[in-house]
C-alpha cells in the first residue's frame, strides 16, 4: 500500500467530513493507527477545516447563547442536585469526610455483614443441631431395639440349646374335651431329669385385665402352680418353675396373679404325661 | 484545556467546561451551519438544537473514532441538512452560494465582520473554478460527495481529488486571513 497514494485518494478529506460508511471509516481508523503519517494528515486536515470553519463563519448571537445555556440550565442542574443529594445522605454533622470516617462507615459496613451472617448461620447451626438431636435420638431407639432383639434371641437361643441338650418330653394339652376353649392348645416340655418346664402357647384366648392362665403340674400332691402362662407369646418358649414329679399338666383360668389351688370349673387344657 | 479534559467535563455535565467548549467553538459550529443555511433566525436555531445535542449526546462520542471537532462539526452539518431538506426551508426556495455568505458576513454591523467577509472572499478566490464549485456544493449547500458526482455527472474519484486539492489550498492560505 502507498501511503502517500492513499493520502492523496481524497478518503481523508471524506473521513473528515463525515460522508465515509463505516466499514471505509473503519479502514481509515485501521490505516492511522498502522502509518503515522495518515494520522498526521488527518490532524492537519481537521485543523484546515477548525480554522476554515472559524475564520470564515461569524460569532452566534447573545441571544443563542444565552438560549443555548437556558436549555442547558436544567441538564447542569439535574448533575449538580445528584452530587448534593449523595453529598446529603452522609450524616448532617459531619463537616469533612476524613480518611478514618471513610475507614468508620467501611467497618460499621462490615460489622452489619457479618453480623446478618452470625445470625444466618447461627440459624443454620441451630437447625443442624435439632436435625442431628434427633438422629442421635433415633439412633438410640434403634440400639435399644436391636439390644432388645439381641436379648431376646439369646434367650431363645439359650433356650434352643436346653431345649436340643436335655431331655424334654413334650405334653400336648388341649381343651377339646373341656367346656372352656374348645380349641385351646398348650404344649409342655418337661426335662424330668433337670427339673425344667416350657409351655409354648400354640392357641389361647387373651383374657381380660382382671385374669391370667395358670399351670398346673399334678403330681401325687395334688395340683401345684408353676407359674403364669402369657396367651400372647404363640409359639415361643415360656420357662416355668422346676418340677421333679408330675402325673399331667392343666392350664385354669385364675384371677390376676395366680393361685394357690386351681379354680377346676375353669380348667381350660389339660395333658397327661405319657 | 485538552481534548480529554473537555470530554470529561462534558460527560460530567460541568458547566465551565460547557461555557469552555461554547466560547472554544461556537463560531466554527456556527459556521458549519450559517453556511449551508443563509436565514439567521433558522440557522440560530439550528445551531441552537446542534450545540445541545452536542452536550446531551457526548457520551456516545468514541475518541477511537476521531476527533472531536471533526464529530461536533459533522452534528451540525448534518442538523443544518436536515433543516434544508425539510419543508420549511425548501419552501423559500433559495440556495446558498458562497457569494450569497460571503454578502451575508459584508451586510454585518461590525466592522471584524466585514474584515472577514473580505479575507473570505480572498480565499475563496485562491482557488480555481472546480474546486470552488466543489467547496460551494459541498460547505455551502450541504451536498455530499456522492450526490455531486451525480447531479453533475462528474465521477466519484474526480470529486474526491477536487475535494482534496481545494483543501490544500485553503490550508496554505488560511494563515494569511
Amino acid at each position: 500500500m502507498n501511503i502517500q497514494e492513499y493520502i492523496e485518494s481524497g478518503k481523508l478529506e471524506l473521513f473528515i467530513l463525515g460522508e465515509l460508511t463505516e466499514r471505509e471509516r473503519e479502514e481509515v481508523l485501521a490505516m492511522a493507527k498502522k502509518y503515522p503519517e495518515i494520522q498526521q494528515e488527518l490532524d492537519a486536515l481537521e485543523e484546515t477545516i477548525f480554522s476554515f470553519d472559524q475564520k470564515t463563519g461569524a460569532v452566534p448571537s447573545q441571544k443563542v447563547k444565552q438560549k443555548i445555556f437556558d436549555s442547558l440550565e436544567q441538564d447542569f442542574k439535574k448533575e449538580e442536585t445528584i452530587k448534593a443529594s449523595s453529598s446529603a445522605s452522609t450524616p448532617t454533622k459531619v463537616v469533612k469526610m476524613t480518611p478514618w470516617k471513610t475507614f468508620a462507615v467501611a467497618a460499621s459496613l462490615v460489622a452489619v455483614f457479618a453480623s446478618a451472617a452470625a445470625i444466618y448461620f447461627a440459624g443454620k447451626f441451630y437447625e443442624t443441631d435439632q436435625k442431628f438431636t434427633a438422629l442421635l435420638q433415633d439412633q438410640q431407639v434403634m440400639a435399644d431395639n436391636l439390644n432388645q432383639v439381641k436379648l431376646q434371641y439369646e434367650e431363645t437361643d439359650s433356650r434352643l440349646d436346653r431345649l436340643v441338650s436335655g431331655d424334654f418330653r413334650r405334653v400336648e394339652m388341649k381343651g377339646e374335651t373341656l367346656p372352656m376353649q374348645k380349641d385351646a392348645k398348650v404344649d409342655v416340655f418337661w426335662d424330668q431329669k433337670a427339673q425344667e418346664v416350657f409351655v409354648a402357647v400354640n392357641n389361647l384366648n387373651t383374657l381380660s385385665d382382671e385374669f391370667d392362665y395358670q399351670l398346673w403340674a399334678i403330681g401325687k400332691d395334688g395340683p401345684v402352680g408353676i407359674g403364669l402362662v402369657n396367651p400372647g407369646e404363640k409359639f415361643t418358649l415360656q420357662q416355668m418353675q422346676a418340677v421333679a414329679e408330675a402325673g399331667a399338666f392343666a392350664i385354669t383360668i385364675e384371677p390376676k396373679g395366680g393361685s394357690k389351688a386351681p379354680t377346676l370349673d375353669k380348667l381350660v387344657v389339660l395333658g397327661e404325661v405319657a | 484545556m485538552q481534548e480529554e479534559e473537555i470530554i470529561a467535563g462534558l460527560r460530567a455535565r460541568d458547566r465551565k467546561t460547557t461555557e469552555y467548549l461554547y466560547e472554544k467553538y461556537s463560531r466554527a459550529l456556527y459556521a458549519v451551519i450559517s453556511r449551508i443555511i443563509s436565514d439567521q433566525d433558522i440557522a440560530e436555531e439550528v445551531f441552537h438544537d446542534a450545540f445541545i445535542k452536542i452536550t446531551r449526546k457526548i457520551d456516545f462520542y468514541q475518541e477511537s473514532k476521531g476527533r472531536l471537532y471533526t464529530w461536533m462539526a459533522n452534528i451540525c452539518r448534518n442538523s443544518a441538512i436536515d433543516k434544508l431538506r425539510s419543508k420549511e426551508i425548501s419552501q423559500s426556495g433559495k440556495t446558498n452560494t458562497i457569494d450569497d455568505f460571503v454578502y451575508g458576513l459584508e451586510s454585518q454591523s461590525g466592522t471584524m465582520e466585514q474584515v472577514e467577509a473580505i479575507g473570505v472572499r480572498e480565499l475563496m478566490n485562491q482557488l480555481n473554478e472546480d474546486q470552488r464549485f466543489i467547496i460551494e456544493y459541498i460547505y455551502f449547500k450541504g451536498y455530499t460527495h456522492t450526490e455531486v458526482s451525480e447531479e453533475f455527472d462528474i465521477p466519484l474519484g474526480t470529486v474526491k481529488s477536487r475535494v482534496r486539492a481545494a483543501l490544500q489550498v485553503l490550508k496554505k492560505n488560511l494563515d494569511s486571513i
